[in-house]
C-alpha cells in the first residue's frame, strides 16, 4: 500500500517552541551489557510538546533507550540531558526529583501486586506525603476516569485482564501532572479494541494535556494512528485529522543493530531510502 | 583454560564481595539521612519477629531438652546431674540460641525477602518505584535489615528462655531430678560475659540475613528461575556466614572478656 501519498502536515504549531531547550537530548550516547553495544552512538531530542514515536524490531533496544532517559541505565558513553540537566553521571539521589517530574509506563504495567489499584495509582502522591487522604482519593478516581477505569479503585492488579493494567499503569504515571510521559510498548500483546482503546488514550494525553512523550513500539498501525488522529474534546473520542493531514508534532525514530537509522516526520519515513525502514514499513 | 576459567571465578567473586559490601554500607547510612520509612520498619518487625516466633519458641524448646537429655547422660557419668541447669543455660545463652535462632530465622526470613524482591526485580516493579522517585533502599532494603537486627535480639532472648524452661521439663519430668536446683544453677553461674555474648550475637547475624537476603534478591536475573537460585543462594550463603562470623566474634570476645572469666 503507497501510504506516502496520503499524508500531508497539519497546520500545528511546530515542536521547536523558540527559547524552550529540548526535554531530552541524547548525544552520542552508548551502552554495552557483556558484549557488543546495545546501542551505539545515539543522538535524538525530544522538544517541549513533542510526541516522538521510537520503531525497531523485537530485541534492539528501545527499551534500554527509554531507561537511560531516566537514568535507570547509565551510559558508557556519550550524555543523556533531562530537563536540561545532564544525567549521565549524576548520582541516584539526586535523580529522584528529576524522575518524579517523569511518568514511565512499563511493557507489563509493573503495577504493585501487593498494593490496590487506589494504591499504586496513587504511589507517588502517598511518598510525597504532602496530600491529604480524601484529595488522593479524589485525583486517583480523576486519573482512572481518565483511562476508564474507576470502578477498579478497590480492586487488586491480579484481578485485572492485560489490558486494564496497562491503562492502570498510564493512570499512575498521569497522576502527578508529569512534564514527560514515556511508554514502553504499551500496546504489546493485546488485542485491537485494547490496543486502540490506549493509543486513544496516548492521543488524549498529547492533545489535552500537551505533555511531550516517547513511545516504544514496534506496531506500525499504533504509529500511524497516533500521526493521523486527533482527539475530539466535544464527542470524547479519537477522529482522523481532516483531508489526511498528519500531527506535525508527533515524530518517528527507527532503531536498527544498536543504531539511530531514522529521525524524522510521517512523510520523511514513508519516502525514506533506507531498505531496513522500507523492510520494516513493508 | 583452566586458568583463565579460575581467573573470571576469582574475579566475579571479588566483584561480588565489593558489591555486597556497598549494598550493605549504603543500606546502614540510609538510617541517618531522610526519608525513612518508619511504617515499613514496624511492618517488616511483624512479619520478621511475630512471623517466627512459633519456629524460635519451638525450636528454642527442644534444643533445651535435647541439651538436658544428653548432658544429664553424661554428667551422671561423673555424679554431676545437678550442674545440668548451668550446662543448659550457658549453652544456650552463649552459643546455641543466637546461632539456632539466627539460622532458623534466616531460612524463614532471608528466603522470603531474596523471593519478594527478587520477584519485584523480574516484574520490573523495582524499576517503576525508581521510576516513580522512590529509593527501593531506603523504602524496602533498609527496613528489612533493621528490623531483622531489632528482631533477632528479641527473639533470641525468646529462645534463649524457652531453651532452659525445655530443659528444665526434660530435668523434671523425664530425668527425674529436682527443678529448684535446676533452675538455680541456671540462673546462678550467669555471668555478665555471658550475656554480653549473647546479645551481641543476633545483632550481627540480623544485620548479616537481612543485607543477605535484600542483596540476593535485588541482583536477581533471569526470571521466575533467577527467584528461585536467589532465594537458595541467600539462604545457604547466610546460614554459611551465621556459622563462620559465630566463630569470629566468639573468638573475639572470648578474648575481651578473658578477665571475667
Amino acid at each position: 500500500m503507497d501510504v506516502s501519498s496520503t499524508f500531508s502536515q497539519a497546520a500545528l504549531p511546530s515542536p521547536d517552541l523558540p527559547g524552550s531547550g529540548p526535554v531530552v537530548a541524547f548525544h552520542n550516547v552508548t551502552i554495552a551489557f557483556e558484549g557488543p553495544p546495545v546501542l551505539e552512538n545515539i543522538t535524538f531530542s525530544v522538544a517541549p510538546v513533542e510526541t516522538r514515536i521510537l520503531l525497531g524490531p523485537a530485541g534492539v533496544g528501545k527499551s534500554v533507550l527509554l531507561k537511560l532517559i531516566i537514568g535507570l541505565l547509565r551510559p558508557d558513553a556519550g550524555s543523556v540531558t533531562l530537563f536540561g540537566q545532564d544525567i549521565s553521571s549524576m548520582p541516584e539521589e539526586k535523580l529522584f526529583p528529576l524522575r518524579a517530574r517523569t511518568g514511565m509506563i512499563f511493557q507489563e504495567g509493573a503495577l504493585f501486586d501487593s498494593l490496590s489499584v487506589r494504591d499504586n495509582v496513587a504511589y507517588q502522591l502517598i511518598q510525597q506525603g504532602k496530600v491529604t487522604d480524601a484529595d488522593i482519593d479524589a485525583r486517583v478516581r480523576e486519573a482512572l476516569r481518565f483511562v476508564g477505569l474507576e470502578e477498579t479503585f478497590s480492586l487488586f492488579p491480579d484481578s485485572l485482564s492485560g489490558g486494564m493494567r496497562r491503562r492502570v499503569a498510564i493512570a499512575r504515571g498521569l497522576i502527578n501532572d508529569p512534564e514527560l510521559l514515556l511508554y514502553d510498548s504499551p500496546t504489546g500483546g493485546l488485542d485491537p479494541v485494547t490496543s486502540t482503546n490506549i493509543i486513544e488514550l496516548i492521543v488524549k494525553q498529547r492533545d489535552v494535556n500537551r505533555t511531550p512523550s516517547l513511545m516504544v513500539t514496534h506496531r506500525l498501525q499504533d504509529a500511524f494512528a497516533l500521526c493521523t488522529h486527533h482527539y475530539d474534546t466535544e464527542c470524547g473520542c479519537m477522529v482522523p485529522l481532516a483531508n489526511g493531514e498528519v500531527d506535525p508534532n508527533t515524530t518517528f525514530l527507527m532503531l536498527n543493530e544498536g543504531r539511530l537509522i531514522f529521525d524524522g516526520t510521517l512523510h520523511q519515513l514513508l519516502h525514506s531510502e533506507d531498505p531496513f525502514v522500507r523492510e520494516f514499513l513493508q | 583454560m583452566a586458568i583463565k576459567r579460575l581467573d573470571r571465578t576469582a574475579r566475579q567473586i571479588v566483584y561480588a564481595v565489593q558489591e555486597y559490601s556497598l549494598f550493605a554500607w549504603r543500606a546502614l547510612t540510609n538510617l541517618y539521612r531522610p526519608p525513612i520509612y518508619w511504617s515499613e520498619f514496624l511492618m517488616q518487625a511483624d512479619i520478621i519477629g511475630v512471623g517466627s516466633l512459633s519456629i524460635v519458641i519451638l525450636s528454642g524448646i527442644s534444643t533445651g531438652g535435647v541439651l538436658a537429655l544428653q548432658s544429664a547422660a553424661t554428667l551422671s557419668a561423673f555424679g554431676a546431674t545437678a550442674v545440668t541447669g548451668q550446662f543448659v543455660s550457658l549453652t544456650m545463652i552463649r552459643e546455641l540460641g543466637p546461632v539456632l535462632t539466627g539460622i532458623m530465622v534466616s531460612g524463614r526470613n532471608a528466603s522470603s525477602m531474596a523471593s519478594e524482591l527478587g520477584s519485584m526485580v523480574v516484574t520490573e516493579q523495582i524499576d517503576a518505584m525508581r521510576a516513580l522517585g522512590v529509593d527501593p533502599m531506603r523504602k524496602l532494603v533498609t527496613p528489612r535489615i533493621f528490623s531483622s537486627i531489632a528482631m533477632l535480639f528479641f527473639l533470641t532472648i525468646v529462645s534463649d528462655a524457652c531453651g532452659i524452661f525445655g530443659g528444665g521439663l526434660v530435668t523434671v519430668l523425664m530425668n527425674h531430678q529436682n527443678g529448684t536446683q535446676y533452675f538455680s544453677m541456671a540462673w546462678e553461674h550467669l555471668r555478665f560475659p555471658d550475656i554480653v555474648q549473647g546479645l551481641v550475637k543476633p545483632l550481627f547475624f540480623g544485620y548479616i540475613l537481612g543485607s543477605i537476603g535484600c542483596y540476593y534478591g535485588m541482583n536477581t536475573t533471569g526470571g521466575t528461575q533467577g527467584v528461585g537460585r536467589s532465594t537458595i543462594q541467600a539462604v545457604v550463603t547466610a546460614s554459611v556466614l551465621i556459622i563462620f562470623v559465630d566463630f569470629l566474634i566468639t573468638q573475639i570476645l572470648l578474648t575481651l572478656f578473658s578477665g571475667w572469666m
